[in-house]
């Protein structure tokens, strides 16, 4: 049979399975009624430009699903909670848009929205799916335009800003403004500077020399006050907490260098220092930078999690169904939950039973049955049928809510080492100020020229101030996490390097991270000879992490297997599918399954079981478990040897644990865990004064990866785990864990060896400096050929030797 | 090489290079630069109807703006 593309949203059926329509002479082929229906809204609409502008990218269908939520939107709870009453009289509201795929879907959304009377201002922001809508009340309301969003098959969610993102938003700006600035006051200035060295050397008459001054100074003005504000807030604010910071020592740096160089302007008597000055500022302000944008990314993605927390719920209370604001559900309402709805409150179930799903808590991919009498948790997904249940805590106690608060509170404050280079280097900042004063007070009160002190103390800060010692920690991260990201390791911030070199334990998550993550089949035995594609057919129908497993098997043991096209379809949650084709009745599933078609099985594993039968003969059954990744075993051998101890933290039960970590080679195993105990684990290895480096990927793994000092998440793993840690493995291999650590111990060493020689430097050139040995000249030699060691010893670190055959380069 | 004409270039040289910088703090506080990959994509989707678009909105605005006008002359003087 042909596989045709769906005119609408460009992924691949069977022909024979798609509706197929004539439009004016054309043949369109349809996945599905929601495609159709969204095509011949915008064919209407005159916008089917958007197909041409979508290329090949594939949509995610509109789903058929009757939302019947819409009049929420109007309720007068929600508008006080979102939407937002501008000074003019109408109302904004921000939406995360689900959906988009690419540029041509924001297009699109854009465009609708822009044709709907009553909406004034609609911009969609494509890197993180977020949306401003400004519209107004007595034209249309909120509800409608959200069904006009879920009409052309995306869907909207509302969130709050206030809280983080639009204060991240305006630093992100402010910095940005404050860099332009920098970054244009130090390009013109190194051409006019350079004119000023050209003329050092060669001759230059004093009123050229005047000019170029002046202009130098015109332009270094604003960016010393405008960009440089941060660095003198910095300064005050340590100054209230009497604590000296870099930013002390930058503004104290830049201010002498700045006024001394107008002193030299108006003198006309030696050289100015406009040039450094600006140099200062915008290297240090784009480093700050960089952090800023970092933590602009992680709140983005909490608000992505938040958002699709349900705002109200449905209780009952004396048999009457209500929709209720989470916030005002007590503890023992009774709450129903629909197939597909997530739970927000934990609670106990009262009255039927079903299948959820509760991935984002454990990590496990594998459906959990409850039923009257067992506890269901926030943050897991109600699969099948219709479940009834009591909450026993409130919406802000709840599992879900306790998640959000933690990650939220652990992203504002994170760094702990950090702040110790930091007051390291505020000691050295107080100790060369303290010097330079020193030398001043020391040569006016001995020689009494009062131009000679200030030219000798302006030089013993300057040949101290940034450069060998500011660059022995930057140059050689950075080669370091240029090293490691050719090999597939995203260190996000050059500090996490120098941490990760101290640790002295590795916390694991088990399921995605030494485990594969999904089951796979590991024996398979065929008791009847029968056509594979029958129950090719079959599990490929179904998402269930088993019956993946079994289709994968299916694909990997034969060619060219086709889908049959089955009828009677029908899934039994928790225990299997099964369907008929032509006249064989097909059944795949479990031992309850079979079971309840009164077929015998007598087979016991350890592992998940799969039996297929054909009209209540089994035919074939398998065995799934979860496979160790490859490699997985060396890695934690190696991290072993380098003296690192290894402990293994899951959700999983013990058992299943215990046979992983054997396997693994890990003898510590933390098993049953929900997301907090795992972060309070991290906290109790601080307790024991160990820096822990914590590796996960998924959202139960989150909050125990924002609390380690080292955060490694693999690379498929969940946005909000990747955006919460330290280091990213794009390949997902074990042994990058291993040449991570290897990496970030070569590099540590480089930075403690340039470290020696900047003090060493320091040591030699400042003493001669305060004794008035130094000129300027000698000064400028001695700082950049300083700074070439520093930078040539940080190249080393290319050298370092890792295992071959699997470089990326 | 008069001092005049030297002058005169660093100058023009800076204020026209000021002048850019200007347009582009300007682009950044009314948020042109929030969004990389759109910023890109204007290029492909710019044409006559994407202005005829922006021109509808601006009426929309102005619309709207009138319209609060008129409420508030409809406002008894107080």
């Amino acid at each position: 049979m042909a596989k045709v593309k769906c005119t609408h949203c460009n992924l691949i059926f069977d022909e024979s399975a798609m509706i197929i329509e004539k439009i004016n002479n054309e043949t369109c082929h349809f996945c599905c009624h929601g495609c159709q229906g969204v095509y011949h809204l915008l064919r209407s609409e005159g916008l089917d430009t958007f197909y041409d502008k979508l290329g090949g990218t594939t949509l995610t269908p509109p789903t058929n699903t009757i939302q019947d939520d819409l009049e929420k939107f109007d309720l007068d709870g929600f508008r006080n909670k979102y939407v937002k009453i501008l000074p003019d009289g109408t109302n904004e509201i921000n939406l995360i848009i689900e959906g988009i795929h690419c540029s041509a879907c924001v297009w699109l959304n854009e465009k609708v929205l822009h044709k709907t009377d009553g909406i004034i201002e609609a911009t969609i922001n494509y890197t993180n799916n977020k949306a401003k809508v400004i519209w107004d009340n007595e034209v249309i309301d909120l509800s409608q335009i959200i069904q006009t969003i879920r009409s052309i098959g995306y869907d909207a969610f509302p969130y709050d800003p206030a809280l983080q993102e639009e204060r991240a938003v305006k630093t992100r700006r402010d910095y940005y403004a404050r860099i332009l600035v920098a970054v244009f006051g130090m390009m013109n200035i190194m051409w006019i500077a350079i004119a000023q060295y050209a003329g050092y050397f060669s001759g230059i008459e004093q009123k050229f020399k005047d000019i170029l001054n002046v202009a130098e100074f015109v332009l270094a003005t604003p960016v010393l006050f405008y960009s440089g504000w941060v660095f003198y807030r910095g300064a005050y604010f340590g100054y209230r907490n009497r604590i000296v910071n870099m930013d002390t020592l930058v503004a104290a740096g830049a201010t002498l260098a700045y006024i001394y160089s107008i002193y030299a302007m108006v003198s006309r008597h030696g050289e100015v220092y406009f040039d450094s000055v600006v140099m200062i500022i915008t290297f240090v302000l784009v480093g700050k930078y960089l952090e800023v944008l970092s933590k602009k990314h992680a709140v983005d993605t909490l608000d992505l999690l938040t958002s699709t927390i349900p705002t109200e719920v449905m209780v009952v209370r004396d048999g009457v169904k209500s929709l209720i604001a989470v916030e005002n559900i007590a503890i023992d309402d009774i709450i129903e939950v629909k197939a597909g709805e997530k739970i927000v409150i934990d609670g106990i179930i009262t009255d039927g039973a079903g299948s959820f799903d509760q991935s984002s808590l454990t990590g496990e991919s594998i459906p959990v049955h409850k039923q009257t009498g067992d506890a269901i948790l926030s943050g897991s997904i109600c699969l099948d049928s219709v479940v009834q249940y009591k909450a026993t805590k409130d919406a802000s106690n709840s599992l879900l809510h306790s998640i959000v608060n933690l990650l939220e509170e652990s992203m504002t404050k994170k760094p702990k080492i950090e702040q110790l280079a930091n007051s390291i280097s505020g000691y050295f900042s107080v100790a060369i100020l303290t010097i330079a004063i020193a030398t001043f007070a020391g040569w006016y009160l001995y020689d009494g020229n009062f131009e000679k002190a200030l030219i000798i103390s302006i030089s013993v800060i300057v040949i101290a101030c940034p450069c060998a010692l500011g660059l022995a920690t930057p140059m050689s991260t950075l080669v370091g996490i240029s090293v490691a990201a050719k090999r597939g390791i995203l260190f996000k911030e050059a500090t996490f390097l120098e941490t990760m070199a101290k640790s002295t334990m590795v916390a694991i998550d088990k399921t995605g991270t030494i485990t594969e993550g999904k089951p796979s089949v590991v024996n398979a035995a065929i008791h009847k000879e029968f056509d594979h594609q029958l129950l090719y057919s079959l599990v490929a129908s179904s998402n269930h992490p088993i019956s993946q497993g079994v289709k994968r098997y299916l694909e990997d043991h034969n060619d060219n297997l086709q889908e049959l096209k089955l009828k009677e379809m029908q899934t039994l949650q928790a225990k299997g599918v099964i369907a008929r084709y032509n006249t064989q009745l097909l059944a795949g599933g479990n031992s309850a399954l079979m079971e309840e078609l009164g077929i015998k099985t007598t087979f016991s594993s350890k592992h998940s079981l799969f039996f297929f039968a054909i009209d209540g003969i089994l035919v074939a059954s398998f065995e799934l478990s979860d496979k160790l990744r490859a490699g997985a075993k060396e890695a934690i051998e190696k991290l072993k040897s380098m003296n690192l101890k290894i402990s293994m933290l899951t959700g999983d039960h013990a058992l299943s644990a215990n046979a992983i970590a054997k396997e693994a080679g890990i003898d510590n195993v933390y098993d049953n865990l929900l997301p907090q105990d795992k972060a309070a684990l991290i906290d109790k290895f601080h307790d024991k004064k160990e820096i822990v480096i914590m590796v996960g990927d998924g959202i139960n793994d989150s909050i125990a990866l924002a609390k380690a000092d080292i955060a490694i998440a693999m690379g498929s793993g969940a946005d909000i785990a990747i955006s919460v840690s330290d280091v990213v493995l794009l390949d997902e291999k074990p042994q990058k864990i291993t040449e991570a650590y290897r990496i970030s111990k070569r590099t540590y060493q480089a930075i403690k060896e340039n470290l020696g020689f900047s003090i060493v430097y320091n040591i030699i050139a400042v003493p001669l400096a305060v004794m008035g040995f130094v000129y300027p000249l000698v000064a400028a030699l001695s700082m950049s050929l300083s700074s070439l060691v520093v930078v040539g010893n940080s190249i080393r670190i290319k050298s370092i030797k890792l295992d071959k055959g699997d470089k990326n380069e | 090489m008069s001092s005049n004409i030297m002058i005169l270039m660093l100058s023009v040289s800076t204020f026209l290079g000021a002048l850019g910088l200007v347009a582009l703090l300007w682009g950044l506080k009314t948020g042109q630069f929030d969004d990389q990959s759109k910023f890109i994509d204007g290029a492909r989707y710019d044409n006559e109807e994407e202005l005829r678009d922006a021109v509808m909105m601006e009426k929309k605005k102005k619309a709207q703006k009138e319209k609060r006008e008129k409420e508030k002359n409809y406002r008894p003087a107080d």
